[in-house]
C-alpha cells in the first residue's frame, strides 16, 4: 500500500523531527491527491488526516465538498470521519452546506441509532437559519425515539436550532416540555432537558415559571448533582419573578447545604441563594437569618480551608455577589478575604482585589492599599520578552511537532504533573488592575475614605514604580490589537491625574503635592521613582509637570526643576507630555524672573539671560516637532523668550547702590500670562448646565459681516483705510473711475501688492486716522468685555481673573489645566506674531496688533476648545464604543431568542413547519380533487380509446392546474411564500408529465411517474403526521 | 453553556479542539496559544480557573464585572476552567451559566471515560485515536450543552460506535512504560477529597 493512514502520518511526523513543516506540506499534497480519487476508503483516510492537521491550523476549507462526499458514504466508519470533518471545518457560510441538508435529513431518519447521532451532534456546529427551518420537521420526531441517547441529543440540537432561528422553538417547546413532565423519562434525558431549560431560562424566565413545580420535585428527589446544580441556577432566575418560591425553596436548599457531600452542589446552593435574591427576600424571617448565616459561614470555611485554591476562588466569587447587597455581612469576614489578596495565585488575587474594592471603607483602606502597594513594588515586573517567547502565535503557525518527549507522552494521565513552583511575575493586567483599584478605592466619593492625604501622595508616588511598561510601538494594528491597546492604556496617566487632582482640590496639600512632584521630576532622583527598566510610569510626568508649573510658588528648588525639565531629553517624550512641559518651563521661568523686588543687577541679568538661552535651546528643536500642539507652543514661547532676552539685554543695569527695576516684560508681562484666578474643579457636564440667557439667540449670526471682520482683522490697524478701499474695490461695482474691466487675476495681484506694501509700511502712519481707530478700539473693547477669550489691553484694567473665572464656568472641568492653556496662547501668539513682524519696534504697533490678533484667535480658540473637549472624552469613547459594538469571540447571540415568547401566539414570520402543516392540508385537498378528477377521467376513459386519451392529456392539463391553484390559495391564507412553495410542488408534478392524468391511463410511459407521485404524496403525509 | 473544549499538551500542541461557536482556524490557533501561555505559567498549586486571555477579555471588559447577571454577560464566555493531567491540559471555556466546580468534575468524568476506553490512558492514545477522543466528547457535550455526566453511559455510547482501537504496540518504542502506574482514577479524585459530587 502506498497511501498513509492517520497512524502513518502521525508516526511519520514523529520520525521527521526538525522538518515537520516540509513533511506536513508533502502529506497535504498527498491528501489532496487521495481525496480526489474514487476509492472511498482512501478518501476517508485522507480526510481524517486533513482533519487532524486542521487541528494545528492548516486550513481545510478547500476540502468541504469532499467532506460532503465522505459524509454520504454508506460505511459508518467513513461516515463518522466525514461528520467529524464537517464539525471541525464547516462554518455557517460554507457553501456546500446547502447540499448537506438532504443528507442530514436522510441520516436523521436512519433506523440505526449511531447513525442518527452523527447528524444530531453535527447540526449544532453547522446550523444556519434556513437550515434550521427545514431540519426542524425531521428533528421533532426524534424527540420520541426509543433510544434515550437520541432523545437527549435531539433536545440539545433543537436548542441550538432555536438559537439561530428562535421561531423553531415554538413547535419544539411543547414537545420538550412533555418530555420534561414525563416522570418515566430516562433520568439522563431529563437532565439534558434541564440543561437546555437552564440555558433558555435566563433569557425569558417568565416563560418557565409554570415548570416550577416539576423542577422543585426534581430538586427534592435529588440523585443527579449536575442536574440539581442546574435546577438551582434556574431557580435563581425564577425567584425574582415569583417571590413565593423563596419560601418554598428555603427548606430544601438548607437541607442540601447541610447534608450534601458534593462541594460543587453546596457552592451552587449558596450561589443560587445569593443570586436569586433569596437573602433579600427572606430577610426578617427566622429561616432567613439562619440561611444567611449558614451561607456566609460556609463561604468562610471555603476560604480558610487549606489546600484547595478552587474553593477559595469560587468563595470569593460568591462573596463578590453578596457584597453588592450585604456589605456588612462580607466585612465580617474581612480578615480572611484580605489574606487572599496576598495569595500566591493570581486568579485568586484578582478576585480578592475586586472584592476588596467593594468592601473598602475608611478604616481598612490604608491596610488594603498598603498590602497592594507592597505587593506591586516587590514583585518583579514581567518583561515583554517573557510573554512573547511563550506566545507560539508570534512565531508563525503551529506545527504538530514531533513529540520531543515521547516518554512524557506515554505517561499515564493519572499522574498529576508537577510543574515548577516558581511564582510567576505579576502579569501586566493584574498590575494595571491593582493600580486602578487603588486609585478607585482612594478617590471614591471625592476622597471620602482618605484621612491622610500626605499618605495618599506617598502611595501615589510609590505606585509610579510599579507601573508596567507600555508598548509604544503600536505594531499591532489589527482590530483586536487596537482594542487591547485601549484597554491597556497607560495607567501612569491615571496616577498623574490623581496627583493633579489632589493638588487642585486639596489646597492645604499643595505644598506637599508640589514637593512630591518636584522630586519625581528632578532628574537626579528619577531612578528612585520609576521602574528600573522599560518606560513604565512615564505618563505621570504629564501631571507632575503641570503641578510644578501651576503651583510653582511652592517649589523649593525651582531652578533644579527647570533644569530637569529642560534637560530631560524632552524630544523623546510623548507629544502630550512635551506640550505640558513647555508650559511648565515658562511658568517656572515666570516665577524665577518675576520678582520685582530684586534689583536688576549684572549678576541677575547674566543669570536670567543664561536661563533664557537654555530655554531657547530647549524650545528651538521643538519648533519643528511633528506634533502640532508642541510645535505651536514651542514657536510661541520661542518668540516670547526672544522678546524677553532683548528686553533683558536692552534694560539699564543698576549701578552700584542704585535700585533699578528689572524689565517690566519679565516682571509683569510674562508672569501675568500665568496668574489669574485660581483653578477650581468643575463637575463634568457643568457646561451643559449653564443656563441659556433669555436674550441670547444662538441662531442669530454673531456678526453679519463676520467674514469681512475676520479678513480685516488679519491685517493691522494701520491698514484699515487700505482695507476699506480694498473691500470697496472687491465688493462694489467699479464706477466710471475704473472704466476698463480687469481680469480677476490682476485683481489678485493688486491685493497681493497692497498687502505687501502694508506689511512693509507697518510703522507708516500716514494713512491711519487716529481718531477713528481709537473709537473702533473702544467699541471693540466694549464688545469684548465679557468675552472670555478676549484679552484686554494692558493699560486697561487687566481682567485676567474674570477671564479665567469665565473659563472655569464655561469649560468642562476635568482638564482645567489644559483648558486654561489656550487662553495663554492667545496672548502669546499675539505677542509673538507682532514680535516677529517688528523685531525692533515693539511699542505701539504691538499693542494694536495684539488687540486685533486676539479677536481672531479667540474665534479659533472656540473651535480649538471644542476639539479639546472632544479629545477629553475621546479616550473613554474609544475604549467603550468598539467593545460595545464588537461581539466577543465565541459569543453566541441569543438576543432573538430573548424576544421570543413561548406562551404568546404572535405569528410573525411563520415557520417552515407550520407552513408545511398548512401545505399538507392544502395538498390533501388537492389530492382529493385530483382523485375526483381521476375518477371522472376514468369514466371518460372507459368510453374512449387510449389514443384519444393521450391526446387529451395535454388539453386536460391546464384545467387541472386551475382547479388546484385556487384551492391552495383558499387553504393557505394567501401568503405569498406559501404560494411559491405550492407552485414548486405543482411544478414538480408537471415535470413528471402530468401526473393528474397519468393516474388515468395505463400507458407504459407514465406508469413510473405515477408511482413516483404516489410515493411523494405518501412521504409528505408522513411528515405531516410527524410534525 | 460551554463554548469550547480544548486539550493540549505541555508544549502547547493541540490534541483536541472543539469549538461550539465556529471560529476561523487562525483565530482558533491564536486563542489556543493565548490560553496555553496563561496556563503554562501557572504553578501547580494555583486554582483551576484562568483569567480571560486577551482575545476574550478585550471584548468582555466592557460588560460588567463577573457576577452582574446581565443578559449580555450570560452569552459571553467568562469562565475558563482547566485541569492538568500528566502531560495534558484539559480546558473548558464556558459562560457564566455553568458552574465552575461542576465543570472541573466534568473534565474529570471525561478523563475517566477515556481511561476506561483506553485502559490506562496516556497522551499517545489520544494522539492516535483522536476520532475516539472526539466521539467521547460527543457523548458528553452536544452543541455546548452537557448531555451526559454518567461515566458508564458515556463509555457505553462510545463503544456502541464501534471498537475502540488500542494504541499500536510497537509505538511505545521506548519500552513498557505503561506498567507500574498508580491506582485507578475512580477512587483518586486528583484535586482532593473536598468535593466529590458531579
Amino acid at each position: 500500500m502506498f497511501e498513509k493512514s492517520l497512524y502513518d502520518l502521525i508516526r511519520g511526523l514523529r520520525n521527521h523531527k526538525g522538518s515537520e513543516r516540509e513533511y506536513i506540506q508533502e502529506s497535504l499534497r498527498e491528501c489532496r491527491r487521495e481525496i480526489k480519487g474514487q476509492d472511498m476508503n482512501l478518501k476517508a483516510t485522507a480526510l481524517l488526516k486533513i482533519t487532524y492537521l486542521e487541528m494545528f491550523g492548516h486550513d481545510m476549507s478547500w476540502a468541504s465538498f469532499n467532506v460532503l462526499e465522505v459524509m454520504s458514504s454508506q460505511n459508518y466508519m467513513q461516515k463518522r470521519v466525514g461528520y467529524l470533518a464537517a464539525i471541525q471545518s464547516f462554518r455557517p457560510d460554507t457553501e456546500v452546506l446547502m447540499l448537506a441538508e438532504n443528507l442530514l435529513k436522510k441520516d436523521l431518519t436512519s433506523p440505526t441509532p449511531v447513525i442518527i447521532s452523527l447528524p444530531l451532534v453535527a447540526i449544532p456546529h453547522v446550523i444556519n437559519p434556513s437550515m434550521a427551518n427545514s431540519l426542524l420537521s425531521d428533528l421533532l420526531p426524534r424527540l420520541t425515539h426509543s433510544n434515550p441517547a437520541i432523545r437527549k441529543k435531539t433536545i440539545v440540537t433543537l436548542y441550538r436550532l432555536a438559537l439561530v432561528y428562535p421561531e423553531t422553538l415554538r413547535p419544539a417547546w411543547p414537545k420538550i416540555k412533555e418530555r420534561l413532565q414525563d416522570e418515566n423519562e430516562d433520568p439522563s434525558v431529563t437532565s439534558a432537558i434541564i440543561n437546555v431549560v437552564c440555558e433558555l431560562g435566563w433569557r425569558r424566565p417568565q416563560d418557565f415559571l409554570p415548570l416550577a413545580p416539576r423542577l422543585f420535585d426534581l430538586l427534592v428527589e435529588g440523585g443527579n448533582n449536575w442536574m440539581a446544580i442546574k435546577i438551582i441556577k434556574l431557580f435563581a432566575t425564577l425567584t425574582p419573578l415569583e417571590p413565593r418560591l423563596i419560601k418554598k425553596l428555603l427548606p430544601p436548599l438548607t437541607t442540601i447545604i447541610k447534608t450534601t457531600p458534593a462541594m460543587s452542589l453546596l457552592y451552587e446552593c449558596i450561589n443560587g441563594i445569593v443570586q436569586g435574591g433569596i437573602l433579600d427576600g427572606s430577610e426578617g424571617m427566622a429561616e432567613g437569618e439562619e440561611i444567611a448565616r449558614l451561607c456566609v459561614g460556609k463561604l468562610r470555611s471555603m476560604l480558610v480551608v487549606e489546600g484547595d485554591p478552587n474553593l477559595k476562588y469560587v468563595a470569593l466569587l460568591a462573596f463578590q455577589k453578596i457584597v453588592v447587597s450585604h456589605p456588612h455581612l462580607v466585612s465580617l469576614h474581612q480578615d480572611v478575604i484580605l489574606e487572599c489578596i496576598d495569595d500566591a495565585d493570581i486568579s485568586i488575587r484578582m478576585r480578592a482585589l475586586d472584592l476588596a474594592v467593594g468592601m473598602v471603607n475608611s478604616d481598612n483602606l490604608s491596610m488594603i492599599v498598603e498590602t497592594l502597594v507592597r505587593q506591586l513594588v516587590n514583585a518583579p515586573i514581567a518583561s515583554l520578552a517573557d510573554d512573547t517567547s511563550n506566545d507560539r502565535g508570534m512565531h508563525g503557525g503551529v506545527e504538530p511537532l514531533a513529540e520531543s518527549d515521547d516518554e512524557d507522552a506515554e505517561e499515564s494521565l493519572r499522574n498529576r504533573e508537577i510543574k515548577s513552583n516558581k511564582p510567576p511575575p505579576l502579569p501586566e493586567d493584574y498590575r494595571i488592575n491593582a493600580i486602578r483599584s487603588i486609585l478607585d478605592m482612594c478617590s471614591r466619593d471625592t476622597y471620602a475614605n482618605i484621612n491622610d492625604f500626605e499618605w495618599y501622595i506617598t502611595i501615589l508616588i510609590k505606585l509610579i514604580k510599579a507601573c508596567p511598561s507600555v508598548n509604544t510601538t503600536g505594531a499591532d494594528d489589527t482590530e483586536i490589537g487596537a482594542q487591547l491597546a485601549n484597554s491597556h492604556r497607560d495607567i501612569s496617566y491615571d496616577i498623574g491625574q490623581e496627583l493633579q487632582n489632589v493638588a487642585v482640590r486639596v489646597k492645604s496639600m499643595r505644598p506637599e503635592a508640589t514637593a512630591a512632584t518636584q522630586t519625581v521630576l528632578t532628574l537626579d532622583t528619577h531612578g528612585q521613582f520609576f521602574p528600573a527598566s522599560g518606560n513604565g510610569g512615564q505618563g505621570v510626568l504629564e501631571a507632575c509637570a503641570w503641578v510644578c508649573g501651576e503651583y510653582a510658588e511652592y517649589l523649593t528648588d525651582p531652578d533644579a526643576v527647570l533644569n530637569s525639565l529642560l534637560y530631560s531629553g524632552g524630544e523623546h517624550l510623548p507629544a502630550n507630555i512635551l506640550a505640558i512641559y513647555i508650559h511648565a518651563v515658562l511658568k517656572i521661568f515666570a516665577l524665577v524672573c518675576g520678582n520685582q523686588e530684586i534689583a536688576w543687577s549684572p549678576p541677575r541679568r547674566t543669570n536670567l539671560t543664561l536661563l533664557m538661552a537654555k530655554i531657547v535651546y530647549f524650545l528651538e528643536p521643538l519648533a519643528a516637532h511633528p506634533d502640532l500642539d508642541v510645535q505651536e507652543r514651542a514657536v510661541e514661547y520661542l518668540e516670547v523668550m526672544k522678546l524677553a532676552s532683548e528686553a533683558a539685554s536692552g534694560h539699564i543695569v543698576a549701578e552700584d547702590g542704585d535700585f533699578a527695576g528689572p524689565p517690566l516684560l519679565l516682571t509683569q508681562a510674562i508672569p501675568a500670562l500665568f496668574t489669574g484666578m485660581e483653578l477650581n474643579p468643575v463637575a463634568a457636564g457643568a457646561l451643559q448646565k449653564v443656563p441659556l440667557q433669555d436674550e441670547l439667540d444662538l441662531n442669530a449670526p454673531i456678526n453679519e459681516n463676520l467674514a469681512n471682520i475676520l479678513k480685516q482683522a488679519d491685517e493691522d490697524d494701520s491698514m484699515e483705510d487700505v482695507q476699506d478701499s480694498f473691500l470697496q474695490f472687491y465688493n462694489e461695482r467699479p464706477e466710471s473711475s475704473a472704466p476698463t474691466p480687469e481680469a480677476a487675476a490682476d485683481r489678485l495681484d493688486v491685493a497681493a501688492r497692497q498687502e505687501a506694501t502694508s506689511y512693509q509700511n507697518l510703522s507708516d502712519d500716514d494713512r491711519l486716522d487716529p481718531g477713528a481707530a481709537a473709537q473702533k478700539r473702544a467699541e471693540r473693547r466694549d464688545r469684548n468685555k465679557d468675552d472670555p477669550f478676549y484679552i484686554g489691553q494692558q493699560d486697561d484694567d487687566y481682567s485676567a481673573s474674570s477671564r479665567l473665572h469665565n473659563i472655569i464656568r464655561y469649560t468642562n472641568g476635568d482638564d482645567l489645566d489644559i483648558d486654561s492653556i489656550p487662553i495663554m496662547d492667545l496672548d502669546l501668539e499675539a505677542r509673538s506674531g507682532s514680535g516677529s513682524r517688528t523685531p525692533l519696534d515693539h511699542n505701539r504697533p504691538r499693542k494694536a496688533a495684539q488687540r486685533k490678533r486676539v479677536e481672531i484667535t479667540s474665534e479659533e480658540t472656540i473651535g480649538g476648545e471644542d476639539d479639546k473637549s472632544r479629545s477629553i472624552s475621546r479616550p473613554d469613547m474609544a475604549r467603550s464604543l468598539p467593545s460595545r459594538v464588537k461581539k466577543s469571540l465565541l459569543h453566541i447571540d441569543s438576543s432573538g431568542l430573548g424576544s421570543l415568547s413561548l406562551e404568546g401566539n404572535s405569528r410573525y414570520g411563520e415557520l417552515d413547519i407550520e407552513q408545511r402543516e398548512a401545505e399538507e392540508k392544502a395538498l390533501r385537498e388537492v389530492e382529493r380533487l385530483r382523485l375526483e378528477m381521476q375518477r371522472a377521467s376514468e369514466r371518460i376513459q372507459a368510453k374512449e380509446e387510449s389514443v384519444v386519451v393521450r391526446k387529451k392529456k395535454k388539453k386536460a392539463k391546464p384545467p387541472v392546474l386551475d382547479v388546484e391553484e385556487p384551492s391552495v390559495v383558499d387553504q393557505g391564507d394567501g401568503v405569498v411564500k406559501k404560494k411559491k412553495k405550492k407552485k414548486k410542488v405543482l411544478d414538480g408534478a408537471e415535470g413528471g408529465e402530468s401526473p393528474s392524468l397519468g393516474f388515468g391511463d395505463g400507458d407504459a410511459l407514465s406508469t413510473p411517474e405515477v408511482k413516483k407521485k404516489k410515493r411523494r404524496v405518501v412521504g409528505l403525509k408522513e411528515e405531516g403526521s410527524g410534525g | 453553556m460551554i463554548n469550547a473544549v480544548l486539550v493540549f499538551n505541555n508544549a502547547g500542541q493541540p490534541r483536541l479542539t472543539k469549538f461550539y461557536t465556529q471560529l476561523d482556524t487562525s483565530v482558533q490557533q491564536r486563542l489556543i496559544s493565548e490560553i496555553f501561555t496563561l496556563v503554562a505559567n501557572r504553578p501547580n498549586s494555583s486554582c483551576n480557573f484562568l483569567p480571560l486571555p486577551p482575545l476574550l477579555a478585550a471584548s468582555s471588559t466592557s460588560s460588567a464585572k463577573p457576577g452582574a447577571p446581565t443578559a449580555q454577560h450570560n452569552d459571553t464566555p467568562s469562565l475558563i476552567t482547566y485541569r492538568h493531567y500528566a502531560t495534558l491540559y484539559f480546558i473548558v471555556i464556558s459562560t457564566s451559566t455553568e458552574s465552575p466546580l461542576a465543570l472541573l468534575d466534568l473534565i474529570q468524568v471525561f478523563v475517566e471515560a477515556l481511561d476506561r476506553l483506553f485502559e490506562n490512558v496516556c497522551e499517545l492514545d489520544l494522539i492516535f485515536n483522536f476520532e475516539t477522543l472526539h466521539a467521547t466528547l460527543g457523548e458528553m457535550i452536544v452543541g455546548g450543552v452537557v448531555v451526559e455526566t454518567g461515566l458508564e453511559r458515556v463509555v457505553e455510547g462510545v463503544k456502541a460506535q464501534g471498537r475502540v482501537a488500542k494504541r499500536p504496540v510497537n509505538e511505545s518504542g521506548v519500552g513498557g512504560r505503561l506498567s507500574g502506574l498508580s491506582g485507578a482514577f475512580g477512587s483518586q479524585n486528583t484535586v482532593g477529597p473536598v468535593w466529590t459530587g458531579r
